[in-house]
């Protein structure tokens, strides 16, 4: 049996290394893991202009600040990717995929966020990562002068439309409901000279034969109006699902998948806690998130210290 | 190690040597974070040679190896590429990628 620590944290993003900084202070041994590495879904975003103190910086900067606040503070880091936490009363097993790496913490954070949801529809599966991308500033700089469509009308998509109208020459959204991002942000988007908006709309097939090369949608209103647009890349945001499956045994999910907590982050298992866009909550922003994993690592310390 | 080249330093490169050729951006988020998973391999394999190529300022290589995004990460082994990795990787994937070239 590995190493004891009194809090293991799952998870880097904002919750997870802001559940670190808080549980190091409270002079807890504390092991952070992540399966890819620090930063979580912030790493995907462009521009980060909503987060106290720090003004517009990108997503990478921010989760390499907090990253290094941790270090700073020496918090123990590593690269794991765990599959199974079973409780044992005042010892949890934390079990990860490589080399059968097991640990053992009196309590332990679960701050695995989430990941992209897919449409499901025909072709998504034959063109994925070929043609239609989760990630506009990974993938966005191979379609500079060609056309793109965005699926979604969230604050990821309208963000990122953002960027790629600035590479793309034209730019479709296809959208199931209307914009509901932040409405500054809808407002420049609507903006420029390159972007088409379809609102209403229901995804029904990508289409391609050597490579992708468009989209088939209709109304979701009365007229259920078929369309087809071409373009050379799709990128899709339309919203996440709750990575969760290694905990699924703990019985602390909801319907979803997303871990339902109380005020102070505790789940109903004695010693789990819960933080960030995995736990059941309305507004999944980085500022949630990281109160989420202050909240949830003086929760986890008070339960350490009661255990003495 | 990681040692950052231009594209015409890669052309003095041996082919013999395996190695790795990563292209990133300097406004990729994920190709910054891929550089800590990078520099922690690197510490558990400090001799197998990381070579690191901007992406938006060597066009000619990155069109002539058909790199389209970033990060990209290239395995060459005696002259040919072997595989390649794209996007944010996890870190056994990376090291499975390495050890696959002995």
């Amino acid at each position: 049996m590995g190493n004891i620590y009194d809090i293991i944290i799952v998870g880097s993003g904002p919750a997870g290394m802001t559940a670190a900084i808080y549980a190091i202070r409270a002079n807890m041994k504390v092991l952070l893991l992540d399966r890819l590495a620090p930063g979580g879904q912030m790493i995907n975003t462009n521009e980060v202009e909503n987060y106290t103190g720090t003004g517009k910086l990108s997503g990478a900067e921010l989760a390499i600040k907090m990253f290094e606040h941790t270090q700073e503070l020496g918090v123990e880091f590593d690269y794991k990717t765990v599959v199974n936490i079973s409780n044992g009363g005042d010892l949890k097993t934390v079990t990860c995929e490589e080399e059968g790496t097991v640990y053992q913490a009196k309590a332990v954070i679960l701050a695995t966020g989430t990941v992209p949801r897919r449409l499901g529809v025909p072709g998504e599966e034959e063109w994925a990562a070929n043609g239609i991308s989760w990630c506009a500033i990974c993938d966005g700089a191979q379609y500079r002068d060609k056309e793109v469509v965005v699926i979604g009308g969230g604050n990821s998509a309208v963000e990122e439309s953002i960027y790629l109208a600035g590479i793309c020459t034209k730019l479709t959204i296809v959208t199931m409901l209307d914009l509901t991002a932040d409405p500054k942000a809808c407002d420049q988007l609507r903006k420029m000279p390159n972007v088409t908006i379809y609102p209403y709309q229901e995804v029904l097939e990508f289409t391609g034969t050597d490579r992708l090369t468009g989209v088939r949608f209709k109304s979701t209103k009365e007229d259920a109006t078929e369309r087809y647009v071409t373009c050379d890349g799709v990128f899709e945001y339309i919203g996440f699902s709750a990575s969760s499956q290694a905990f699924a045994d703990l019985g602390i999910l909801d319907r979803t998948g997303c871990i339902q907590t109380d005020a102070r982050m505790c789940t109903s298992v004695p010693g789990i806690f819960g933080a960030g866009d995995i736990t059941v909550k309305h507004l999944r922003q980085i500022i949630t998130a990281c109160s989420d994993g202050a909240v949830a690592a003086n929760s986890a310390a008070s339960y350490v210290e009661s255990l003495k | 190690m990681i040692t950052e080249i231009t594209e015409k330093e890669y052309e003095t490169l041996d082919p013999a040597t395996p190695k790795m050729i990563e292209f990133y951006s300097k406004t990729c988020g994920p190709c910054k974070m891929l550089s800590f998973v990078l520099k922690d391999i690197s510490k558990q394999k400090p001799d197998f040679p990381i070579y690191i190529i901007d992406f938006d300022e060597n066009r000619e290589l990155k069109e002539r190896l058909g790199v389209k995004g970033f990060p990209t990460m290239l395995f060459f082994k005696d002259g040919q590429e072997v595989s390649r990795l794209e996007g944010l990787k996890q870190k056994p994937a990376i090291i499975n990628a390495i050890e696959a070239l002995y």
